[in-house]
C-alpha cells in the first residue's frame, strides 16, 4: 500500500517538474517580450531622456510633477473618457441587439452573419479613412445625396465633439462584430426550455428577454465591455488619420498625447511616463472588474 | 542536447556567413513616399547594373517613416544606409547625432551641378550633410472661367484675394481650400505664406540670431485672421480638416476656384491627364501682402546615418540618385518637376514633357524658387516641435476653439515652453 502511494506520488512529481520544464519557452517569451520592454518604459518615466535638449539621466518624479499640472493631460484624459465611453457602450448595445436578432435566424440565411463580421476585418487605418472620406463633405456621398434635398449635413471634424462623435462612429462599427461575437456564443449556452417555460406562463417577449435572456447574459456582456474598455484605451489610428488630434488639440486622447510628446516633442521621458499612468488605469479598472465578473459569476 | 547545440550552431553560422559577406555589396535605403522616391525605387536595378551594389529602396508612408527612422536612429541599429532627409529636419538629426557628414564622400562633379540654394541648405558648420533632390515651392492655381464670370483678375495679394473669393463663392460654388490640418509640413507648410506677405514672424530676428519668440505679434494675428477667413467663410464645407489630399480633390472636383498648394499638388490640378478642369485653370505665384511675396518652399535630400556602416557606399548611391542620367529618367516617368539638378532642367525630353502639361508651369516654378527664402520655416533644431504646437494653434483658430489673439498667444507660450525660455 505504502510502496503504491509512493511511486504514484513519484510519477505525479516527474510529471508536473516535466510540465514546468515545458513552461521554460513561454515564461521566456512573455519575460522578454513583455516584462523587458514595461520595465524600460518604468525606467525612461523616471529618466529626463529627450531626444534633442540632451540626457543628463538624472532620475527622479519630475515627470509625474509635471503631469498634476498639464493642462493638455487633462483634456486628453476627457477625450480618452468620451472615446472609451460612448464607444464601448455603442459597441456592447448594437453588438448585444445584432446578436439577439441574428439568433432568430434559422436556415440558409445564418450564412448572412458573416457580413456583421466583415468590419471587424477591416484593418484601423483603412476603416479611419473610409469614415474620413464619409465625414468629410466635399468628398462624401451621403453629403452629395442630401445636398440633392437641399438639406447641408454639418462638418463634423471641425468640432470638438463633431470629431469625438465622428471617432466612435468609426470605432464602433469596426468593434461592434466582437461585442456580438461573444453575445451570440453566450446566447447559444443558454437552454431554450427557459424561454419555453416563460412563454407557457404568459411571458411576452419582451418581458422574457428583460427578466430571463438578459440577466443570462450579465457575465458575458461583462467581459465584452472590459475587453472592449481596455482596448479603447489604446485609441490611436482614428485619432491619427481622421483628425490629427484637431480641431486645435481637442481630439488629442491620451494615449495619442503621450506620442506627441515622445515622437513630436522629443519628450521621450514624459511619453513615457503618461504611458506609465495609463498602463496603471487600465490594470486597476480591469482588476476590479475582472473581480465584479468573478462575483457575477459565482 | 548536443545534436541541438551542433544544429544550433550550424544554423547561426549558415544565417550569419551569407551576411557578412552580403554586407558591403548590399544598400537598405528608406524613403517615404512621393514623385521622385517612387520613381527611384523603380531604377534600382540600374544602379545595380552600374555599381554591382544591390540597393533595396523602401518607399513607406511619412507618418511611418519619422517613427521608423526615429526607432532605428536612436538605438543605432545601422539597418539604414541612406536616408530621406527633409531640410527641416536636417539641424535636428545633426544635433541628436544621426547624420555623418558626407563632404569629402561626393565629388565637385556632383555638387557643381545642383541648384546653389537648395545645396546650401544641407550645408550646416562648414560640412555637407545631404544632397538634395528636391525643391518644392508654393505656387496657386486659379480656375479663369470662375474669375472671369466674376469679372475679377488674377489676386496679387492675400487682401485682394478676400475680395475676389467674396466674388466667386456662391452656395455651389467654394472660392479657395488651404491645408487647414495641424502638423509642421501640413497647415504649416502654407500659412507662413500669409504670415510673411503680412510681415509676421516666429522670431524677433531670426537672421541675426535673436530666437526670442515673436508669433504672437499684431501681424500674425492679421495673417491669422486673414487665413481663418478665407477658409471658413469661403472654402467649402468642412475646410477646417482640409489636408493637402482633400484640396487637392476639391481642386479636380471643381468645388474650388483657388488652391494655394506646392508644386506636387498644383502640377496635378493643371494636369489635363489628372483634372478635368485643366484646361480653365491657371497657373501665378501665390498671393503677397504689404511685406512682398515669400513662397513657401520645402527641400528634401538624401543623407548617410551616423550608424551606416559603408558610408562610401551610401554616398555612391546618392551620387546616382542625384545624377543627370537619373533625375531625369525620373522627371520623364513620374510627375516629378521639382528637380534640383540643374542640367536636367535643359533636357528637351523633359522642358517638352511638362509645358505640355501647362506653359507656365517650369517658368512660374523658377519665379517662385528665386522669390523663396531659405528659411522660410526656420532651420533650428527644434522646428519641428514649435511647427507642431504653432500648427495645433492655427488649426484651433480656424475652428473656432480660440480667437486668433488666444491661439498665437498659446502658441507663444508653447514656444517659450519648447525653447526651455
Amino acid at each position: 500500500m505504502t510502496y503504491h502511494a509512493k511511486t504514484r506520488r513519484g510519477a505525479t512529481y516527474e510529471l508536473q517538474r516535466g510540465y514546468r520544464r515545458m513552461m521554460i519557452p513561454a515564461l521566456l517569451a512573455v519575460g522578454i517580450f513583455a516584462f523587458v520592454p514595461l520595465a524600460g518604459m518604468f525606467g525612461l518615466a523616471f529618466s529626463d531622456y529627450h531626444l534633442i535638449r540632451g540626457t543628463n539621466w538624472d532620475f527622479g518624479f519630475k515627470n509625474f510633477a509635471k503631469m498634476l499640472s498639464d493642462r493638455r493631460l487633462m483634456n486628453s484624459i476627457y477625450v480618452m473618457a468620451a472615446l472609451s465611453f460612448f464607444g464601448v457602450a455603442a459597441q456592447v448595445i448594437i453588438g448585444t441587439a445584432i446578436a439577439v436578432g441574428l439568433q432568430k435566424i434559422t436556415g440558409k440565411w445564418r450564412v448572412g452573419r458573416v457580413l456583421f463580421l466583415l468590419p471587424y476585418a477591416v484593418p484601423h487605418v483603412a476603416v479611419a479613412l473610409i469614415w474620413l472620406s464619409l465625414f468629410t463633405p466635399t468628398l462624401s456621398p451621403i453629403n452629395a445625396f442630401f445636398a440633392l434635398f437641399d438639406v447641408t449635413i454639418p462638418a463634423f471634424l471641425t468640432s470638438q465633439n463633431g470629431a469625438i462623435f465622428a471617432i466612435v462612429v468609426a470605432d464602433t462599427w469596426t468593434n461592434f462584430p466582437f461585442a456580438m461575437l461573444i453575445i451570440m456564443a453566450a446566447l447559444q449556452g443558454i437552454s431554450p426550455d427557459l424561454e419555453e417555460a416563460a412563454a407557457i406562463d404568459g411571458a411576452t417577449r419582451i418581458k422574457t428577454f428583460i427578466f430571463i435572456t438578459l440577466p443570462l447574459l450579465v457575465p458575458a456582456l461583462l467581459m465584452v465591455t472590459l475587453f472592449r474598455f481596455i482596448d479603447s484605451l489604446k485609441h490611436f489610428p482614428m485619432i491619427f488619420v481622421m483628425t490629427k488630434g484637431g480641431p486645435g488639440r481637442s481630439s488629442q486622447a491620451t494615449n495619442y498625447y503621450a506620442y506627441i510628446q515622445t515622437f513630436g516633442n522629443e519628450n521621450v521621458a514624459y511619453g513615457a511616463a503618461i504611458a506609465v499612468m495609463l498602463f496603471l488605469m487600465a490594470a486597476l479598472i480591469s482588476y476590479y472588474v475582472a473581480k465584479l465578473n468573478q462575483r457575477v459569476t459565482t | 542536447m548536443k545534436h541541438l547545440r551542433i544544429a544550433a550552431l550550424a544554423a547561426s553560422l549558415a544565417l550569419a556567413a551569407p551576411f557578412s559577406a552580403v554586407q558591403a555589396t548590399e544598400l537598405n535605403v528608406v524613403m517615404f513616399g512621393m514623385p521622385y522616391t517612387n520613381g527611384l525605387a523603380k531604377l534600382a536595378g540600374d544602379f545595380e547594373a552600374q555599381t554591382g551594389i544591390k540597393a533595396n529602396i523602401d518607399v513607406i508612408g511619412q507618418d511611418v517613416f519619422e517613427n521608423r527612422i526615429t526607432l532605428s536612429f536612436t538605438g543605432g541599429t545601422g539597418d539604414i544606409d541612406v536616408v530621406h532627409t527633409p531640410v527641416i529636419q536636417v539641424q535636428r538629426w545633426i544635433k541628436a547625432g544621426w547624420l555623418q557628414p558626407m563632404t569629402d564622400l561626393v565629388s565637385k562633379d556632383t555638387t557643381s551641378d545642383i541648384l546653389a540654394g537648395p545645396l546650401g541648405a544641407y550645408d550646416v558648420n562648414g560640412d555637407q550633410w545631404a544632397l538634395p533632390f528636391f525643391a518644392g515651392v508654393g505656387l496657386m492655381s486659379y480656375r479663369e472661367d470662375l474669375l472671369k464670370k466674376a469679372g475679377a483678375g488674377v489676386p496679387q495679394t492675400w487682401e485682394e484675394m478676400l475680395d475676389v473669393a467674396a466674388k466667386i463663392k456662391t452656395d455651389d460654388q467654394a472660392a479657395i481650400a488651404l491645408r487647414a490640418v495641424p502638423g509642421q509640413g501640413f497647415n504649416m507648410f502654407i500659412f507662413p505664406m500669409v504670415m510673411r506677405a503680412y510681415g509676421g514672424s516666429f522670431f524677433k530676428d531670426y537672421v541675426n540670431g535673436d530666437l526670442t519668440p515673436a508669433i504672437n505679434s499684431p501681424e500674425n494675428v492679421q495673417a491669422l485672421k486673414v487665413y481663418t477667413k478665407l477658409i471658413n467663410d469661403y472654402g467649402p464645407a468642412g475646410a477646417g480638416n482640409f489636408n493637402f489630399a482633400e484640396v487637392n480633390a476639391a481642386a479636380k472636383n471643381g468645388q474650388i476656384a483657388f488652391a494655394v498648394e506646392g508644386t506636387g499638388i498644383i502640377s496635378q490640378i493643371v494636369d489635363p491627364a489628372k483634372s478635368k478642369y485643366a484646361d480653365v485653370t491657371g497657373i501665378a505665384l501665390p498671393p503677397g501682402g504689404p511685406a512682398g511675396r515669400s513662397p513657401a518652399i520645402g527641400v528634401h535630400g538624401m543623407g548617410i546615418p551616423a550608424s551606416a556602416k559603408n558610408a562610401e557606399a551610401s554616398a555612391k548611391f546618392i551620387e546616382w540618385a542625384v545624377s543627370a542620367e537619373t533625375v531625369a529618367k525620373i522627371a520623364m516617368s513620374e510627375s516629378f518637376p521639382d528637380f534640383t539638378t540643374s542640367s536636367v532642367a535643359e533636357n528637351p525630353d523633359v522642358v517638352a514633357k511638362y509645358a505640355a502639361i501647362h506653359p507656365d508651369f517650369l517658368k512660374t516654378r523658377v519665379a517662385a524658387l528665386d522669390l523663396a527664402i531659405g528659411h522660410y520655416r526656420p532651420l533650428i533644431p527644434e522646428w519641428p516641435t514649435l511647427g507642431l504646437a504653432i500648427g495645433e494653434s492655427v488649426n484651433a483658430a480656424i475652428n473656432g476653439l480660440m480667437t486668433a489673439e488666444e491661439a498665437l498667444e498659446q502658441a507663444e507660450a508653447d514656444m517659450r515652453d519648447i525653447l526651455g525660455q
